[in-house]
């Protein structure tokens, strides 16, 4: 029972550190670094595109945002 | 039928017109598929918001009690549940757990449905999850109050209360693997990656720190080691990361422009994977723990300058020539706001892991002032602005005044600066008088006018003897924890403005949302197009997107 302590830290340890390994290995295996500048435009589309602002104070005209 | 509509193919030629009914259908079917995501969010993550609004109440009021409870200690001191040993705690629980963990899984579960473009599954799941997190919350602020606590900063809780918040979390936690499998969006948006780091990372932390503490307790110094390694790493592997995600979501979204380097956000994201788990230790710096192990945590939050500043290049510059956008945008207003704080608050976590900021300053309000930027002026404001974007998007409902945004906004920036800059000061004092050798500050400065007073106080602080009377020290820190008291009353001011705006909006007062993600509005053009009408007649619904008045 005393090494209960250590046993557990060490399960720990190697748990997180083998999932944040796992999903390191995943993103490179699906080329979710390959293409950085196609990454940071995945949030927008054709109707909320890129260059269109989505958030106004209730009594300001969207014309007014540049 | 559906599935045809929601995915229209691309012409057999492969030259579709930019404006043809393909590309309109294509247009309405993505107007469409947010509009189901954010109605099928609408129960569940309300849930979520009106929990996290409620003990942010709670724990205003039992924050201002504390905070008076410091100048004037017998503030309502005559009932025992609300003595400062109590409220205390039951304030740190209450907007860490209640307020700041309910609604930022709130912000993660829809943020999970809009990145993985998916309508969420099992809303029931979600609403047990909140249901039953809310029962951990009053059961362990309740034993908070009427003295049962295990004592333990940042895990008061009985052990039965942990339990249920981490089954809470776990379904939470088994929700969001099941939506990431069933995502559509092929690309990993960096946001995602931040919001997977806190579903993994907070349940081991809490189930490890309960565990080495109670069930198989370690001994002596092991336990303030697992201790300051959970309550560090709590702010830093759980509220940090949902705190970056959604400013990497909204600010990108209220500008319209991708943020400035994607390279760096993702560096950003695995450097902070790497090295926030080690600086635990540098809470316990001068404590009777291996200097390795010190060493290694100093080592570790210095590294921390890599996230740090390659996250605070990419918010500024991708907010660089759009500031004008914060006189109009209260998300961006907020989130900036709260992007700012964080670039601050982590060079000086990193800074006062150095021993010679840490000596003298440790143990003292200079310390809670940091805190508070971090969870407040970061996280809080970052959340706020999350708030603003999101519900109207559930409720189909606008907010009701833009004019209690602006004070919601001023209140509650104002309170936090006066409550940073001041305590900081205030601490700085006393930490300076409890190392001083000879008389307190403004003795000297009494005596000897302010400039050779300040020069004998730096010199008598070389010696470290503690010659300042302890009474001294606390009288002379009163005026800073009074400062203290009139920030947190205006930060409180701004909470109870903000929850009365979010009940307006939750009761159907107020302009009706007039934009793309109303799904029955939008139903009529959407099947026009698909039948070959370019939807010349109908409201464009890239305009409506703007036109939320």
């Amino acid at each position: 029972m005393e090494f209960l302590p250590s046993i557990i830290m060490f399960v720990v340890i190697v748990a997180l550190t083998g999932t944040a390994g796992w999903a390191l290995w995943w993103a490179i295996k699906t080329g979710q670094f390959a293409n950085f500048e196609k990454g940071a435009t995945s949030i927008f589309d054709d109707e909320e595109p890129l260059g269109r602002p989505t958030d106004a104070f209730p009594d300001r005209k969207p014309e007014n945002l540049k | 039928m559906t599935t045809a509509i929601l995915n229209p193919s691309k012409s057999p030629s492969g030259h579709e017109p930019a404006d043809g009914p393909l590309a309109q259908a294509r247009k309405y079917s993505e107007l469409f598929q947010r509009s189901e995501i954010d109605l099928s969010c609408r129960y569940p993550v309300l849930a979520f918001f009106v929990s996290g609004v409620f003990w942010l109440l709670v724990g205003s009021i039992l924050a201002m009690l504390a905070s008076i409870k410091m100048h004037n200690p017998h503030f309502l001191s005559d009932w025992s549940w609300l003595t400062f040993g109590r409220v205390r705690p039951a304030h740190l629980s209450t907007v860490a757990f209640g307020w700041g963990a309910m609604t930022g899984l709130g912000t993660l579960i829809w943020l999970m449905c809009r990145l993985c473009r998916t309508p969420l599954r099992f809303p029931a799941m979600l609403v047990i999850a909140a249901g039953t997190w809310n029962i951990g919350m009053i059961c362990g602020t309740a034993c908070l109050l009427t003295g049962y606590t295990t004592g333990i900063e940042w895990i008061e809780f009985p052990l039965w209360v942990g339990f249920i918040l981490f089954v809470s979390f776990a379904l939470v936690g088994i929700w969001a693997m099941y939506t990431f499998g069933a995502r559509h969006a092929g690309h990993v948006y960096v946001s995602q990656w931040y919001l997977f780091g806190a579903i993994f990372w907070f349940p081991w932390l809490y189930a490890t720190v309960y565990i080495l503490e109670y069930l198989v307790p370690v001994k002596g110094v092991s336990q303030e080691t697992i201790h300051w390694w959970f309550g560090h790493n709590a702010l830093g592997v759980f509220f940090t990361p949902i705190g970056l995600a959604t400013i990497y979501y909204l600010i990108p979204k209220v500008i319209g422009k991708p943020i400035y380097s994607y390279y760096l956000s993702i560096l950003g994201f695995w450097s902070l994977a790497l090295f926030y788990n080690w600086a635990g230790a540098h809470h316990i710096i001068g404590g009777p723990v291996p200097a390795w192990l010190v060493t290694v945590s100093i080592v570790g939050s210095m590294m921390m300058f890599i996230p740090v500043t390659t996250t605070a290049i990419n918010h500024h510059m991708t907010t660089y020539k759009n500031f004008g956008v914060l006189r109009y945008s209260p998300t961006l207003r907020f989130t900036v706001f709260g992007a700012m704080s964080y670039t601050v608050v982590s060079v000086q976590g990193s800074l006062m892991s150095l021993k010679v900021y840490n000596e003298p300053f440790h143990f003292t309000h200079h310390t809670i002032a940091h805190a508070h930027l971090g969870l407040y002026g970061f996280y809080t404001m970052v959340l706020f602005g999350a708030l603003y974007y999101i519900v109207p998007r559930l409720t189909a409902r606008e907010w009701a005044s833009s004019r209690t945004i602006r004070f919601h906004f001023w209140s509650c920036a104002i309170g936090i600066l006066i409550y940073f800059v001041l305590l900081s000061i205030g601490g700085m004092i006393q930490g300076f008088e409890m190392n001083q050798a000879g008389d307190s500050l403004f003795k000297l400065m009494h005596s000897h006018g302010w400039w050779t007073g300040t020069k004998l106080f730096v010199e008598g602080f070389k010696y470290k003897n503690g010659a300042v009377p302890f009474i001294e020290i606390v009288e002379n820190t009163r005026p800073w924890l009074i400062s203290r008291s009139i920030g947190g009353g205006l930060m409180a001011l701004g909470h109870f403005a903000f929850a009365g705006l979010f009940l307006v909006n939750l009761l159907g007062i107020g302009p009706k949302r007039q934009g793309p993600t109303l799904l029955r509005s939008d139903e009529e053009g959407y099947r026009k197009a698909l039948q070959g009408d370019e939807g010349t007649e109908h409201d464009e619904p890239s305009e409506g997107n703007m036109a939320r008045a």
